[in-house]
């Protein structure tokens, strides 16, 4: 990946008002905003010391297990996600209430996954030793990117009809890859255990 | 402004994220420790999140020590050494990678030298060199060794599991070197034999088809 110096310090942009909906403005702003959480993330993940261990649930044996079972809470309203935007659109029947379910269910998947990212970066960090990791730390910047994007695309008005879908895609995706990667590979390594 | 939800999602997210992390940074370094030790007594309560814990008072005739784990080779390459720093306490690992290996503990001294002991008259003498590399000898199992460590990444060089499995007793030492490169010794029922590798960054071995977890040694 690229590295642009003065991305880590970015971090959010501030919330500038799109007053203008016409021209690349629109777009160009999520997708700004998007590359900077990414590299920002993967630069602290790389730069910062990881600390190797951090604070603990009770009642859980370990935060590698916390982490997978908060991953894995946060992939199961994926699949809500996945279910109730297909219902928004039109493409499975569904209740009037879909979308109030897609926007919860999202809010509820994203603020279950800051955890574990925030476990990840502060404690084991950007790492590349190996295949697996290397696939889940970029996902892990890419996703929370592509979440920004997706959030502050939502805000413009008269998008093209396959924007939406597409970045949705895309987060799911993202999502779902880092959760095979992760809490899966747990799952497998240690048992499913709590 | 036409819909605030996406935005305040964010802010949230930000929020969360940075409150889960400011925690971890006044909590998190008491947790890497699993025996009790002391805070190093600072002048003024300021619950801000300070990244490392700096020992307190560089005088000048004091060397900084920093809390960091080294490892390296003896001279001759045939072991590895890691030395483990935490609160001006030092915990060291000899290990051949086949049978011989040697814990010692001691403390490290104001000018950075440390002296530790182990087992059957088994001592290292090191010297902290800028923060980034110990260098010393060990006398271990009757060799003489000659050694340089440098300083390694978190989580540390230096890991050890001891756990029963199956009514018999293990007790594993492991180095991970520089280069990610990992000597070790498990030990079963008092036999010594070399140690599957662990993942260097959560510690997780099999040994007998059980899975364990390693923990950075300290001291």
């Amino acid at each position: 990946m690229t590295v642009d110096p003065n991305a880590a310090t970015q971090g959010f942009p501030s919330p500038e008002p799109v007053r203008r909906p016409a021209g690349a403005v629109r777009y160009l702003v999520p997708a700004l905003a998007a590359a900077a959480v990414a590299v920002g993330l993967g630069v602290y993940g790389r730069v910062h010391d990881p600390a190797g261990t951090a604070f603990n649930l009770a009642g859980f044996s370990s935060t590698g297990a916390v982490k997978s079972w908060l991953a894995t809470t946060a992939f199961f309203f994926a699949l809500v996600q996945l279910v109730s935007a297909l219902m928004v659109y039109g493409r499975l029947p569904g209740p009037r209430w879909a979308s109030k379910l897609h926007r919860w269910s999202g809010r509820i998947a994203f603020l279950v996954a800051v955890p574990v990212a925030v476990h990840c970066l502060y404690a084991l960090g950007y790492q590349t030793y190996e295949t697996r990791v290397l696939l889940h730390s970029i996902l892990g910047c890419f996703f929370f990117g592509v979440f920004s994007a997706k959030m502050l695309l939502l805000r413009s008005e008269r998008l093209p009809g396959w924007l939406l879908p597409l970045v949705g895609g895309l987060v799911f995706t993202a999502l779902t890859l880092i959760w095979l990667t992760s809490a899966l590979w747990f799952f497998r390594t240690f048992g499913v255990t709590t | 402004m036409k819909r605030p939800g996406p935005l305040i999602t964010l802010l949230a997210g930000l929020l969360l994220g940075l409150f889960m992390l400011s925690l971890n940074a006044t909590t998190g370094t008491e947790a890497v420790s699993s025996t009790p030790k002391k805070k190093p007594p600072t002048v003024a309560a300021s619950p801000a999140p300070t990244k490392t814990a700096t020992p307190p008072s560089p005088s000048p005739s004091r060397v900084s020590v920093p809390d960091a784990s080294y490892a390296g080779r003896t001279d001759d390459d045939s072991s590895a050494v890691a030395v483990t720093v935490r609160d001006r306490k030092a915990i060291a690992y000899f290990c051949d990678g086949h049978a011989k290996e040697s814990w010692l503990k001691g403390d490290v001294r104001d000018d950075g030298s440390m002296r530790l002991t182990g087992k059957n008259g088994d001592v290292l003498n090191g010297t902290l060199k800028d923060g980034r590399r110990i260098r010393g000898t060990a006398d271990v199992g009757g060799g003489h060794y000659g050694f340089t460590a440098n300083r390694a990444k978190k989580p540390g060089a230096l890991w050890r599991a001891t756990t029963t499995v199956r009514g018999a007793k293990l007790d594993g030492g492991w180095i991970v070197l520089p280069g990610g490169k990992q000597v070790g010794i498990l030990t079963r029922d008092g036999t010594p034999g070399a140690a599957p590798p662990i993942d260097p960054t959560t510690g997780a071995v099999t040994v007998d088809e059980q899975h364990l977890t390693a923990r950075p040694a300290t001291p």
